[in-house]
């Protein structure tokens, strides 16, 4: 269950670089599946509601995955911002 | 969450907003769980709380540095306030 890097794209075009700042990149992945990881090595797997300034974090019919093995469940889920080490898009943007 | 839920959450803490009053589960530092009834929260995630279970998960080793089987210690407390710098995660429980 690690690493689900995104396919690249079918009609065989180049995959574009993502241009644009760290905040632009968090605009684009609202309402997308991530992984957001955080201290302790423990991720997140979710439906990004929405995030803050803080980098709180919402996510919906989030996965919790830790050592490998998923570990919890959780419908919505709040996760506070200081223990956000990083957010990765688990799709396309 | 439905999507009459999903249309009011317009930023991170409206989700701590909705689960007020509810049951809710709460990952803290220190490999410790709260559920307990959301009662109030601040910016900072400072909780207030009641009827609490608390759970602290141990892996206990052995002399020759063997972890042993995780335990988990158990307390119940009436009415709890929590820093918000030790919550990882809230969520509305399951079950």
């Amino acid at each position: 269950m690690e690493s689900q890097s995104p396919e690249p794209p079918a009609d065989g075009s180049a995959p574009q670089p993502i241009a644009g700042s760290p905040s632009d990149f968090l605009k684009n992945i609202v309402g997308k599946r991530v992984k957001v990881r955080i201290g302790g090595g423990v991720d997140y797997h979710g439906l990004l509601t929405c995030l803050d300034g803080y980098m709180n974090v919402a996510l919906e019919d989030t996965e919790e995955w830790a050592a490998g093995r998923m570990t919890g469940q959780f419908g919505d889920c709040f996760l506070r911002g200081n223990n956000v080490l990083y957010i990765s898009a688990l799709e396309d943007l | 969450m439905d999507h009459a839920a999903a249309a009011q959450i317009s930023e991170p803490l409206d989700l701590v907003k909705l689960a007020l009053g509810e049951r809710v589960f709460i990952k803290l530092r220190g490999d410790r769980t709260l559920t307990g009834t959301l009662h109030a929260y601040d910016a900072h995630m400072n909780l207030v709380m009641s009827q609490v279970e608390e759970s602290v998960h141990i892996v206990d080793v052995t002399d020759a540095g063997q972890p042993l089987p995780p335990r988990v210690e158990r307390r119940n407390v009436e009415m709890l306030f929590v820093r918000g710098d030790s919550v990882i995660l809230i969520s509305p429980a399951q079950q």
